[in-house]
């Protein structure tokens, strides 16, 4: 373990030193349409930044090359560190570059910047892996380095940067997208969940019902999202018209009740899937000896089968619900809300910073969800 | 006292139990014995009803299992398996405690319990108890199945190949471990093996099974001198039932006792008294005498044994 040098961090750290000098740091643009001019590392950050930020770099890759008994310890600290001072990088950016006398000039950051992002962030689980550490502590530095974030944006250091400019524009519709997001995504997999534990039950007590099961939401599964989507305006158009009771719960052919039987239809497959697999595969002996030793089919099911198969239930959980955060993304258009809808409207304007607004959120709960439910997963695996 | 009175078991076309009829004494031992697939395991499993029967009934001191509250009937027995079954999820204590928990037993009462069954299986070391069955090797899992068996103090004990998945070893000593429970609390017990030298160690009777029949319930001695067919002396192996013999033969029984015990010549290697007459033949072949000395737990020399009565005693 400390002997050999590990290449995925020399080469992945030598290919952030070479990006994050080779290509830009950082965007100048005068306003929201007109495209900007990039700034290199040095222009951006300055001399004594750039060269700390480099040679912190040189060291991280050189830790990586050579046996030391702590070093995945020390690589862990240093590209930590990196990653909390990154949007501190940005506010420096800023005030360097960002001309004080025009009110629509914004900062946008280049592709240097998400290099410096995601690079480290690969190596960080690489040292994380080799640490042999627990998701509880991925989860921690998760969240110190969200807490930098939003400490960076709070403080109004980064205020010109272009996507915090957006939402400046629309806090409340912001506010707004993320409350519908969450419903949307959450409800879907919430109700998903209970059908999904009905199927399966029923699937272990009948055969007769497996392939059936399987084969409709297998099925669903394969229609593309958008169609899915799509395909269901009409016949809730129709009802909707039929029945004023469903109109008046907000129930029409486009808005949020589309959305949320188009999410639950795909969430079916994983949650049904993991859940059957986990009940059926508590090894026949034990359920021998529980029934054996006088255990009634209610005990055996409560205290042994379902916290057995408890991990791999909350692993089908972990999946939905990634899955479903992004699908909700595509449901803003059939009018569900969510952050899709910035992001569609972005695209409509040609305004990447708008579709920036609604991806990063997306992409940000995602990762949040991974983690939590990952930790979640861990620690009932390792003390059941 | 378990009773079997023409029990039968039909898989579709396979008869796996063909009209086995059968009486286990109280506090005696019946060993189950024959090759893979005779029935052993489904006839084991009629007795605490996993299996329904299809012919035939089990009587449990006297009564039909059949008329027996299903929970009542099996809680009163314990039931080990090969490969343990224990549940990975729980702690040895709790795995333990399995059934007076079932039985609603006082919490107290329950780790008074699992101490008493860990001093009685010699697994009473410190945080034992906290493990989980992943922790343990193969024989101290075995163990912890045996003691989640004894747990309730049922009268019966159902045994299906318990040590079948261990090594040489391992098994030797935790046979020992069953003839000294066994002495100790006296469980009437099913025991199903295919191994016929562990039938011959720790049966009071055995049962030979093929192909769903019994074909000769006996003690052990009985079943080595006078096997009822072809096939029973073919298990027990004509060629060496003469030392499979000896095996069953305690030193005790066939020495030659001093009036008073003597000091040891420590020269002269000797056998204990509960040894089988097959460990002193074996010793005297290696040695290459006509007889050893007899010790007691001391020492002290308080008999001897010679070739002379070993063969006295093999016939
Ligand atoms: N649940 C079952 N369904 C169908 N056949 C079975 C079942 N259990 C056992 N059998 C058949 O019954 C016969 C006896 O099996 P078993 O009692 O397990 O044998 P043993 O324990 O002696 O190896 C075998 O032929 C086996 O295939
Ligand atoms: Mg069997």
């Amino acid at each position: 373990m400390f002997s050999s040098p590990n290449r995925v961090i020399v080469v992945l750290g030598a290919l952030t030193l070479t990006l994050a000098w080779v290509l830009d740091f950082g965007v100048i643009q005068p306003n929201r349409i007109v495209a900007g001019t990039g700034y290199g590392l040095g222009e951006a950050l300055g001399l004594v930044a750039s060269v700390t930020f480099s040679v912190g770099m040189v060291m991280i890759l050189g830790l990586g090359a050579v046996a030391s008994r702590f070093r995945y310890s020390l690589l862990t600290a240093g590209l930590l560190l990196l990653l909390l001072v990154l949007p501190w990088g940005l506010a420096l950016f800023a005030e360097r570059q960002l001309p004080g006398s025009s009110t629509y000039a914004r900062t946008a950051m280049g592709a240097g910047f998400w290099c410096l992002l995601f690079l480290p962030a690969l190596m960080l689980g690489e040292c994380l892996q080799r640490l042999r550490a627990g998701r509880g502590l991925a989860l921690i530095l998760l969240a110190l380095v969200l807490t930098s974030w939003t400490l960076a944006v709070t403080s109004g250091d980064i205020d010109s940067l272009s996507i915090l400019k957006e939402y400046a524009a629309r806090p409340d519709q912001f506010r707004a997208a993320l409350s519908d997001h969450l419903a949307l995504a959450l409800s879907a997999v919430a109700i998903s969940l209970v059908l999904a534990f009905v199927l399966a039950l029923m699937m272990v007590r009948r055969v007769s019902w497996r392939r059936p099961v399987f084969g409709v939401v297998s099925f669903l599964q394969t229609v593309p999202s958008l169609a899915l989507f799509g395909l269901l305006i009409a016949p809730l158009s129709a009802l909707s018209a039929t029945f004023p009771l469903l109109q008046q719960l907000g129930i029409q052919g486009i808005g949020w009740a589309p959305a949320l039987l188009a999410l639950i239809a795909y969430s079916l497959l994983p949650m049904v899937r993991n859940t059957f697999v986990a009940l059926t595969d508590v090894p026949p002996t034990l359920l021998e000896a529980g029934e054996g030793m006088g255990m009634n089919a209610r005990q055996l099911f409560f205290r042994v089968k379902l916290p057995l198969a408890m991990p791999v239930i909350l692993e089908g959980i972990r999946v939905t619900i990634i899955q479903a955060i992004g699908l909700t993304a595509v449901a803003a258009l059939i009018g569900a809300g969510g952050f899709g809808t910035f992001i569609f409207q972005g695209l409509g304007q040609a305004a990447m910073d708008l579709v920036l607004l609604g991806a990063l959120p997306t992409v940000l709960l995602a990762l949040v969800a991974d983690a939590v439910l990952s930790a979640l997963a861990s620690t009932m695996r390792s003390a059941p | 006292m378990i009773e079997l009175k023409g029990v039968s078991r039909r898989f579709g076309e396979v008869l796996a139990v063909n009209a086995i009829s059968l009486v286990v004494e109280t506090g005696e031992v019946c060993v189950l014995v024959g090759s893979s697939g005779c029935g052993k395991s489904t006839t084991l499993r009629m007795i605490n009803r996993l299996l329904p029967s299809t012919a035939g009934e089990i009587l449990v001191d006297g009564k039909n299992v059949c008329d027996t509250d299903l929970q009542t009937l099996r809680l009163n027995m314990g039931y080990v398996i090969q490969g343990t079954g224990l549940f990975p999820h729980w702690t040895v204590a709790r795995n333990i405690g399995l059934v007076p928990g079932l039985l609603k037993w006082p919490e107290a009462r329950i780790r008074e319990r699992v101490d008493e069954l860990l001093q009685l299986l010699g697994l009473d070391q410190e945080g034992f108890v906290d493990k989980y069955p992943h922790q343990l090797s193969g024989g101290q899992a075995q163990r912890v199945g045996v003691a989640r068996a004894l747990a309730a103090d049922p009268n019966i004990l159902l045994m299906d190949e318990p040590f079948g998945a261990l090594d040489a070893i391992t098994r030797e000593t935790l046979q020992n471990e069953m003839l000294r429970i066994k002495q100790q609390l006296g469980k009437t017990t099913v025991f199903v093996t295919h191994d016929i030298d562990e039938a011959l160690r720790l049966a009071d009777r055995i049962a030979v099974m093929d192909q769903g029949r019994l074909i000769q319930y006996d003690a052990p001695e009985a079943i080595l001198r006078r096997p009822a067919s072809l096939f029973v002396e073919t298990l027990v192996g004509s060629q060496d039932r003469g030392l499979k013999m000896t095996g069953l033969q305690r030193v005790g029984d066939a020495m030659q006792r001093h009036l008073h015990p003597r000091p040891r010549d420590l020269d002269k290697p000797g056998v204990r008294e509960h040894e089988t007459l097959r460990q002193a033949l074996s010793l005297m072949l290696w040695q290459g005498t006509e007889s050893l000395p007899v010790m007691d737990e001391d020492g002290a020399e308080i008999g001897i044994i010679s070739r002379a009565q070993i063969w006295a005693g093999g016939h």
